[in-house]
C-alpha cells in the first residue's frame, strides 16, 4: 500500500516535470482529471464514456459519423467546427491581452454585441459588393470594439472606476439599448431576432461546393490564427507589450521605472476591445447572421476561463479554445446520438475550468511531494553509505 | 406611487442581502465575483427541498417559503465552500475562481434540475414551480400619502431580509469576530500577530457570503419568476457587486445603492406605463439603474477605496 502510494507520488512528480514544463503539464493534468470526472458522470448515467467522447468528435467532424445526410460529410462538419472556433479564439485573446496588463475584461460579451450590431446595421443591410463589405465589417468590428474597450480603460484611468464594475454596467447598457433598437427597427417578424444580414457582408461563406458536398467557409479563421501570432509577438517582442506586462506585474514598480501606467491601461483595454470586436463580427456576422435581442452571448464569459486554461498565452489559447469548442460544439450531436441532456457538456466545461483554476495548488502539491521524495532518497543514500 | 415603492422594495431588498454577502467576503479580503453563482445554487437547493417534499411543504404557503429560504441559505453556504477552498486553501486566483464558479453553477443547476425533474415526473423540464407567495398589507398604514407603499403588498421575505441584514450589520461592526474579519481584509498580518487564524476567518466569511446570497436568490425566485429555472441567472449577482462597490464596501451606503437600483427600475417601468409607450421601451428603462450607477461612480469614486488586502493571497512569510 505504502509503496503503491510512493509510486503514484513519483509518477506525479515525474509527469509534471520541471517548472518550465509545468506551464503545459499542469493544464494537461487539470484536463485529464476533469475528463475522468466527466467519464464518471456518463457512467452514472449508464452511457459508455467512449461512445460519448466519439460522439463529441463526430459532431465536430473529427471522427466519421455512421451516416451522413445528402451534401454533408466529415469535411463539412469540420468546417462548421472551425466556424464556431473562430470567435472563441478572438474573445480569449481579448481577455488575455487585458489580463497581461493586470486588467480583467469581463465586458467581452458586451463589446462583441456592440461591434456586431454596428457592423450589422451599417454594412449587413447595405447593398455593398462582397469585396468592400467584408473588409468593412472587420474594420467596423475593430474600431467599435476598440472604442468600447477604451471607454472602460479611460473610466479606470480618469475616474478610478473599477474596470469590472464599469464593464458589467456597460454590458447591461449595450444589451438593453441594442435590443431596444432591434425591436424598434430591425426585427424579423418571424424569428423575433434582428433581420438576417446579406451574404455579401457575412464573414463565413455559405454553401460553397467542394466536390459533391456543400460546406461553409469561415474566412475569419485564418485571421484568428494570424492574430494569435501577432498578439504573441506584440507581448513578447515589442516595447509597448513589455511595458504593458510590467504594469500588469507591478503597477508601482512600473511607475518608478518610468512607465506611463495610465496610458498603458487605456491602451491595453483598447487592444482588448478591438479583439472583442473581431470576436463580435465573426460571431454575429459569421457563425450566425442575426442578433438575438436581450441575450448576451456566453462566449465572452467562457473566454475568460479559456484564456486562463491557456495560461493567457496565445499558443495556449489556441489549444484550450480548441478543446472547449469541441465540447460546446459537439454537445448537440452528442445529445441527439447518446441521448444525454446537452447541459452535461457545459457541466464538463465547468469542471475543466474549476480544476484549471487550481493550477497554483497543483504546483504547490508538486513542490511538497518533490521535497518529500528528495528527502526520502537522501535518507536512503545516507543509510547505504553507513 | 405605491406600486412603485412596493416593486422597488421587493427588488432592492434581495439585492441588498446579496450585496451584504459580497461585503462579508470582500471585507475579509476574498474577491467575490461568485455572488451570481451562490444565489443561483442556493435558490436551487431551496426549490429542490420544497419540490422533493410536497407532503411536508404545501406549495404557496408562507411557511414553505421560510423553509425554502432556510435551505437556500444552507445550500448557498455549502456551495461557497468551493470558492473558499479554492481561494483560501488552494491559493487560486480569486477573480478566476469566481467566474468559474458562476459558470459551474449555471451548468450544474441546469443539468441537475432537468435530471431530477425527469426522475420525479418523467418530464425533463428545466424548472421547479414554486408559486408566488402571499403578500401582506398593513391596512392602517397603507393609506399614508407617499409612504403608504412601504406598507402595501409586502412579501413576507422582506422582513426576514431586514432581520438578517440587521444581524449581519451587528456582527460585522459590533463583535470581535466582525472586527477581525474587517482586519483580515486590510491587514491580515496584524490579525495573525494578534493570534487569530486568518484562513479560518476568511473561510467562514466566504461561507456566510454564500448563505446570504442564497437567501437573496430564493427571494428572486419567489417574487419575480415564481419558479426556479435558469432565468434566475439574470445578472443580479453582478448588480449586487456593483452596489457594494458603489457603497464603498460599507453596509449602509450599499443599502442606499440598492434602494436606488430598485426605485430607478420600478420608477422606469411606471414611466413607461404612464406615457403608455409600447413595451419595447421597457428595454431602455432597464438600463436606468446601470446608467445612473455609472454616472454616480464618475462623480463619487475618486475616494473609493477597496479593502487594502482584497484579492491578495495570504502568505504568512510575506512582509
Amino acid at each position: 500500500m505504502r509503496s503503491a502510494g510512493n509510486a503514484l507520488r513519483k509518477a506525479f512528480v515525474f509527469l509534471l516535470g520541471d517548472e518550465k514544463r509545468q506551464r503545459i503539464s499542469i493544464p494537461l493534468f487539470s484536463i485529464f482529471i476533469s475528463l475522468v470526472v466527466g467519464a464518471a458522470v456518463y457512467l452514472i448515467l449508464e452511457v459508455s464514456p467512449r461512445e460519448a467522447l466519439l460522439s463529441y468528435l463526430r459532431g465536430c467532424g473529427m471522427w466519421p459519423k455512421l451516416k451522413y445526410a445528402g451534401g454533408r460529410s466529415i469535411f463539412t462538419d469540420f468546417m462548421s467546427f472551425l466556424d464556431a472556433w473562430t470567435p472563441m479564439i478572438f474573445a480569449a485573446l481579448a481577455v488575455a491581452v487585458a489580463s497581461k496588463a493586470g486588467l480583467f475584461n469581463i465586458g467581452v460579451s458586451g463589446q462583441m454585441l456592440l461591434s456586431g450590431f454596428f457592423a450589422t446595421v451599417l454594412v449587413g443591410y447595405s447593398e455593398l459588393p462582397a469585396y468592400v463589405a467584408k473588409p468593412l465589417v472587420l474594420i467596423i468590428g475593430l474600431v467599435v470594439g476598440a472604442g468600447a474597450g477604451a471607454v472602460i480603460g479611460l473610466l479606470k484611468y480618469r475616474f478610478n472606476i473599477n474596470e469590472v464594475v464599469s464593464a458589467i454596467m456597460l454590458n447591461y447598457i449595450f444589451n438593453y439599448v441594442i435590443s431596444f433598437f432591434i425591436y424598434y427597427k430591425f426585427v424579423d417578424p418571424v424569428s423575433r431576432q434582428s433581420k438576417y444580414v446579406g451574404d455579401a457582408a457575412r464573414l463565413t461563406l455559405q454553401n460553397v461546393a467542394v466536390g459533391d458536398v456543400k460546406t461553409v467557409l469561415p474566412l475569419a479563421f485564418p485571421l484568428a490564427v494570424l492574430m494569435a501570432i501577432a498578439v504573441r509577438f506584440f507581448l513578447n517582442r515589442t516595447k509597448t507589450g513589455f511595458e504593458m506586462k510590467i504594469v500588469g506585474l507591478n503597477r508601482k514598480a512600473a511607475k518608478f521605472a518610468g512607465v506611463r501606467v495610465g496610458r498603458n491601461i487605456v491602451l491595453a483595454m483598447t487592444f482588448s476591445g478591438a479583439l472583442s470586436g473581431l470576436a463580435g463580427v465573426s460571431y454575429y456576422l459569421g457563425y450566425f447572421s442575426s442578433i438575438q435581442p436581450r441575450v448576451l452571448t456566453s462566449t465572452g464569459f467562457d473566454a475568460i476561463a479559456v484564456s486562463l486554461l491557456g495560461n493567457s498565452d496565445p499558443a495556449g489559447i489556441l489549444a484550450s479554445s480548441f478543446l472547449i469548442t469541441i465540447l460546446s460544439k459537439g454537445s448537440t450531436y452528442m445529445s441527439s446520438s447518446v441521448g444525454v441532456d446537452q447541459a452535461i457538456a457545459s457541466l464538463i466545461i465547468g469542471i475543466i475550468l474549476l480544476f484549471s483554476a487550481c493550477g497554483a495548488f497543483i504546483r504547490y502539491r508538486w513542490m511538497k511531494e518533490k521535497e518529500r521524495l528528495d528527502e526520502a532518497s537522501g535518507k536512503a543514500e545516507r543509510s547505504e553509505r553507513v | 406611487m405605491n406600486t412603485m415603492i412596493t416593486d422597488g422594495l421587493s427588488f432592492a431588498l434581495p439585492l441588498f442581502i446579496m450585496a451584504i454577502g459580497g461585503i462579508y467576503s470582500e471585507r475579509s479580503g476574498i474577491t467575490n465575483l461568485a455572488v451570481e453563482g451562490f444565489q443561483g445554487f442556493g435558490a436551487f437547493i431551496g426549490a429542490l427541498v420544497v419540490t422533493l417534499a410536497p407532503g411536508v411543504f404545501p406549495s404557496a404557503s408562507t411557511g414553505t417559503m421560510f423553509a425554502a429560504m432556510l435551505f437556500s441559505a444552507i445550500g448557498g453556504a455549502l456551495f461557497a465552500v468551493i470558492h473558499a477552498v479554492l481561494c483560501v486553501n488552494f491559493k487560486a486566483n480569486q477573480v478566476i475562481s469566481g467566474v468559474v464558479i458562476n459558470i459551474l453553477a449555471v451548468a450544474l443547476t441546469g443539468f441537475l434540475t432537468s435530471q431530477i425533474n425527469g426522475a420525479l415526473t418523467g418530464a425533463f423540464t428545466d424548472k421547479f414551480q414554486l408559486g408566488a407567495c402571499n403578500r401582506l398589507t398593513w391596512a392602517a398604514a397603507s393609506g399614508i400619502p407617499f409612504l403608504g407603499g412601504f406598507f402595501t403588498n409586502i412579501y413576507p421575505f422582506e422582513f426576514v431580509i431586514l432581520l438578517a441584514a440587521l444581524i449581519a450589520y451587528y456582527v460585522l461592526y459590533k463583535t470581535p469576530f466582525g472586527l477581525r474579519l474587517r482586519a483580515c481584509g486590510d491587514n491580515p498580518h496584524a490579525v495573525d500577530a494578534a493570534g487569530a487564524n486568518v484562513s479560518k476567518i476568511r473561510f467562514l466569511a466566504v461561507m456566510i457570503s454564500g448563505g446570504l446570497c442564497g437567501l437573496g436568490g430564493i427571494c428572486f425566485a419567489y417574487s419575480i419568476s415564481t419558479c426556479f429555472s435558469s432565468s434566475i441567472y439574470m445578472g443580479y449577482g453582478y448588480l449586487a457587486i456593483a452596489a457594494l462597490i458603489f457603497g464603498n464596501w460599507k453596509i449602509l451606503p450599499t443599502f442606499g445603492a440598492c434602494l436606488l437600483f430598485g426605485f430607478a427600475r420600478s420608477g422606469g417601468y411606471k414611466l413607461v406605463q404612464l406615457l403608455s409607450l409600447p413595451s419595447m421601451f421597457s428595454d431602455l428603462i432597464m438600463t436606468l439603474p446601470y446608467v445612473v450607477t455609472l454616472l454616480l461612480l464618475v462623480f463619487f469614486s475618486g475616494n473609493n477605496r477597496a479593502p487594502r488586502a482584497l484579492g491578495e493571497i495570504y502568505d504568512k512569510g510575506k512582509r
